[in-house]
């Protein structure tokens, strides 16, 4: 005998627009190991669920038992799969003569309605970041999804879903073309520019990391945004932008230089464009030391961009300056005849295992032994 | 000496917030050592009997959100159990094969359930349960998976620029992608076609951080155009180590096949020195007892003891760390036999005592099972990959030159148009072999677990059992190693 939903809307056995389904249970003559202890309404709805799919139905009634499953347990990946279908099928057997030009299906709008809801409730799980994709390569209108992503974020900064989506979308829909501008979206009615689109999504990273400049997700957007959006083939221009990232990492380094995240897309954004480590030496140096005296402190006064000096709280050395600056001095010994640089690079490897980073002892030995051998992982 | 808090520079964040709340509870978990001088041990019946209860009695309401993961509940579950050097008796051994079997899918694949889509990841993990229970024969199970089905399913997943998706109408992710290529190579029903574009996508997933990201996307103009090349071809996420683990065995069992290639375009290659330095990176520092975290910035968690920590075996696969193929004559590496022993010979690139300390200190929940951390529960997930990472911090299991000759000598040649080919994916997968006396368990040797075969994550002998029936081949016994001689280890 089913138990009444606590919310009080009835089971579906108990309803009379059901009744001409027969349940279908999971494990039909096996007393199965390693069960789950479902509640009865989860295993109405499933059993509901698995019968209708065996029949093949798609009507609209499949998308009140699917949302019913989903809501219950969003990672039911086939609930959401056999959802999509009913959906398509349902938007393709409708007549579209009573919907406005312009205006989606009133089926696809209540689908995007629920999701809006669905989203920021099962932020974590797949299917839902997923489906919205599948729903916006319908609607093709994706402007209103990164003013929800940015809402989903306000949530959970770091949600690996929300940012993966995000990217999704702007390289889905806003890849420059050959002159660097947008063609008109006929279904919005407007013109967009993906410069704008772009220059937005840039202002919408310096706020996460104003917010938090350890969000390592956010940092990766970045390196999305500036590096991958297709960007600008003139010259000039990428030498502006790479001087732009350059201080902006500089600076983010030197607010709170033991933030990883910070060295990581300083040493992605060199290797990127190909630019020797050693053109930091001299804003390394200091973060490589112990902090200066009070009399130093004089010293920050004096604001150089290109190489803004450690924060009068940072806790130095750091050991990414450190492991950064052996980095320079590896390059370098490597084509002396003496390989004098490369004893300072063992020196500093040294004082990482030995002292400042003692968990990576073994990996800074290898460093060691490989510069001393010379010779590269192969590829 | 207390270990130093990681620094916050006096600039706190909310990253840093959290950092420094996770460090004030581990802390707790690391022993003083004027207090106790026992060594840690590993709770092997509290975990046992967290699991019999999952396997027998069932799985409490809050595991509805993985009833279409059943598949991995299984597998999670009697992987534990061969972790921990144990195996299940006739009867449940059936039940478990009985179960598997409904959710195969009349079109080929596994789905998370009876009657649920075929999914790639319900594969691996419905495959990989019959590995440990199944046998030849009728209703043993592996006779029964339709191969063929199989194959057409993973083809009907295929996208144009090598990835696959993980279900109809679903994501791309590399997850799958690893699924994929980790069941058709022990079902041996890999083809070229298959895998074609592969590696490259797989390769196109590392960021600049160096680890791999989930997907990796072209750009398209807002017309809905496919921009060409030079267009770039962004990954989608930052570097994680789930992901990262599921890249870097997809590239280690692609080996064999992009040797064999003959495409005009120069083969894909992936940062080797990036990706370690990321990896290394991962690991939490003394504060953090060693555990390792997922992405930077992140807080450490038991099961990145596998997906980060088991990474470094395939590292060695590729000629990174590992100098036991060195050259023709084996080099050994036995530190003796003694526990806790940790000589200048060990050339792991990571802090293997420390990982094992997290596990033993913080990954386990006093009344069984293990977890991401204190003080939060176990569950079954947490508890196989914290196993597993324990497992592989404890035993040096490396692909041996000499047990890939032994297998290239002992196989039998089949007039399969694709026999060398398939040699050589046989030969690869079953080369991996445990140093004879390098493993270093912390708590001494009532501690110990099974080795797992980093790519598969079974054991083994169960990663032989199911490759050797599906690839018609005999496994040639193991020769036990002679000890190494003094003069050896010194080379
Ligand atoms: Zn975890």
């Amino acid at each position: 005998m089913p138990l009444p939903d606590p919310d009080g809307v009835p089971l579906f056995a108990e309803r009379p627009e059901w009744a001409d389904v027969l349940p279908l249970e999971q494990y039909e003559d096996v007393n199965p190991i390693a069960p789950i202890f479902y509640t009865e309404e989860y295993k109405a709805a499933t059993n509901y669920f698995r019968a209708i799919v065996k029949a093949g139905e798609k009507s609209p009634r499949v998308m009140e038992l699917t949302e019913s499953v989903i809501r219950q347990n969003p990672a039911h990946y086939s609930a959401w799969q056999y959802r999509y279908e009913t959906l398509t099928f349902l938007l393709a057997s409708t007549t579209s003569d009573s919907t406005p030009k312009g205006a989606l299906p009133p089926l696809l709008a209540a689908e995007l309605t629920l999701m809006d809801e669905l989203a920021v409730q099962f932020l974590k799980t797949y299917q839902v970041w997923h489906h919205r994709r599948l729903l916006v390569s319908l609607t093709k209108q994706p402007s209103r999804e990164l003013a929800l992503i940015k809402r989903s974020l306000e949530v959970d900064s770091k949600n690996y879903h929300t940012w993966s989506y995000r990217q999704w979308l702007l390289s889905s829909f806003y890849g420059a073309d050959e002159n660097g501008r947008e063609q008109d979206d006929d279904d919005e009615g407007e013109t967009i520019e993906a410069r704008e689109v772009w220059e937005a999504e840039l202002d919408f990273v310096d706020t996460m990391l104003a917010q938090d400049v350890r969000n390592n997700s956010a940092w990766h957007h970045r390196f999305f945004v500036v590096f991958h959006s297709g960007g600008t083939e003139h010259e000039a221009e990428k030498e502006r932008i790479f001087k732009r990232e350059l201080v902006y990492a500089k600076q983010s380094i030197s607010l709170a230089p033991s933030n990883p995240s910070a060295w990581n897309y300083l040493r992605g954004i060199l290797t990127h464009t190909r630019t020797p480590f050693a053109t930091l030496e001299t804003f390394v140096k200091p973060y490589t030391v112990a902090q200066k005296s009070a009399g130093d402190a004089e010293k920050r006064d004096i604001v150089d961009l290109d190489n803004p000096p450690p924060s009068a709280e940072a806790e130095l050395p750091c050991v990414q300056a450190l492991e950064f600056l052996a980095d320079i001095f590896e390059t370098q010994g490597a084509s002396e005849p003496g390989k004098e640089n490369t004893e300072k690079a063992v020196e500093l490897w040294k004082s990482l295992a030995n002292q400042y980073d003692t968990i990576r002892k073994k990996y800074w030995e290898y460093r060691i032994r490989e510069a001393h051998h010379g010779k590269e992982p192969r590829t | 000496m207390e270990p130093r808090p990681t620094p916050i520079d006096g600039f706190p964040t909310p990253t840093s917030k959290t950092q420094a709340e996770t460090e004030a509870v581990l802390i707790k978990h690391i022993p003083d050592p004027a207090s106790t001088s026992a060594p840690p041990a590993l709770l092997k019946n509290a975990h046992m009997q967290f699991l019999v209860r999952n396997l027998i009695q069932g799985f409490p309401t809050r595991y509805i959100s993985q009833d279409a993961s059943q598949p991995w509940l299984l597998f999670w579950t009697v992987q534990a159990f061969s972790v921990l050097q144990v195996g299940l008796d006739p009867g449940n051994k059936q039940r478990v094969i009985d179960k598997i079997m409904t959710w195969q899918h009349p079109d080929g694949g596994f789905g998370g359930g009876p009657g649920q889509a075929a999914h790639l990841l319900a594969t691996y993990a419905s495959v990989c349960a019959l590995a440990i229970v199944g046998k030849p024969g009728p209703k043993g199970g592996w006779d029964q998976i339709d191969r063929e089905k199989l194959y057409n399913f993973f083809m009907s997943l295929k996208q144009k620029d090598g990835s696959f998706l993980v279900a109809h109408h679903s994501e791309v992710d590399v997850r799958g992608i690893y699924c994929l290529l980790t069941v058709a190579t022990l079902l041996d029903i890999i083809t070229p076609e298959l895998i074609e574009g592969t590696a490259s996508f797989i390769a196109s997933c590392q960021t600049y951080e160096g680890g791999f990201a989930s997907a990796s996307h072209p750009f398209y103009s807002h017309g809905g155009t496919l921009l060409p090349p030079p267009a770039p071809r962004p990954a989608l996420g930052e570097a994680h180590g789930g992901y990262t683990f599921c890249c870097l065995a997809s590239w280690v069992l692609l080996q064999p096949y992009l040797a064999e290639a003959s495409t005009p375009e120069p083969p894909p290659q992936i940062d080797l020195k990036n990706l370690l330095r990321w990896l290394v990176n991962m690991q939490g520092i003394e504060i953090e007892l060693g555990g390792f975290k997922g992405r930077t910035n992140k807080l450490v968690d038991g099961c990145y003891s596998w997906w980060c920590g088991g990474a470094f075996a395939l590292l060695e696969a590729l000629g990174v760390g590992g100098i036991q193929n060195a050259d023709s004559e084996e080099v050994p590496i036995d530190s003796g036999p003694g526990a806790g022993v940790w000589d200048d010979v060990d050339d792991g690139l990571f802090n293997r005592q420390a990982l094992q300390e997290y596990i033993l200190y913080a990954g386990q929940h006093p009344s069984g099972g293990l977890r991401d951390k204190p003080p939060k529960n176990a569950d079954a997930y947490h508890t196989l990959y914290c196993l597993s990472g324990l497992s592989s911090a404890q035993h040096h299991v490396f692909p041996s030159s000499v047990r890939r000759q032994q297998l290239f000598d002992a196989w039998k040649t089949t007039d399969n148009p694709q026999d060398g080919l398939r040699k050589k994916v046989f030969g690869e997968i079953l080369s991996w072999a445990e140093e004879e006396g390098s493993s270093h368990i912390v708590g001494g040797k009532e501690n110990r677990l099974n080795a797992t075969h980093p790519l598969t994550n079974l054991t083994i002998t169960h990663t032989e059992g199911i490759a050797s029936h599906f690839y018609g081949q005999k496994v040639p016994p193991r020769v036990l190693r002679a000890k190494p001689t003094a003069d050896a280890s010194a080379a």
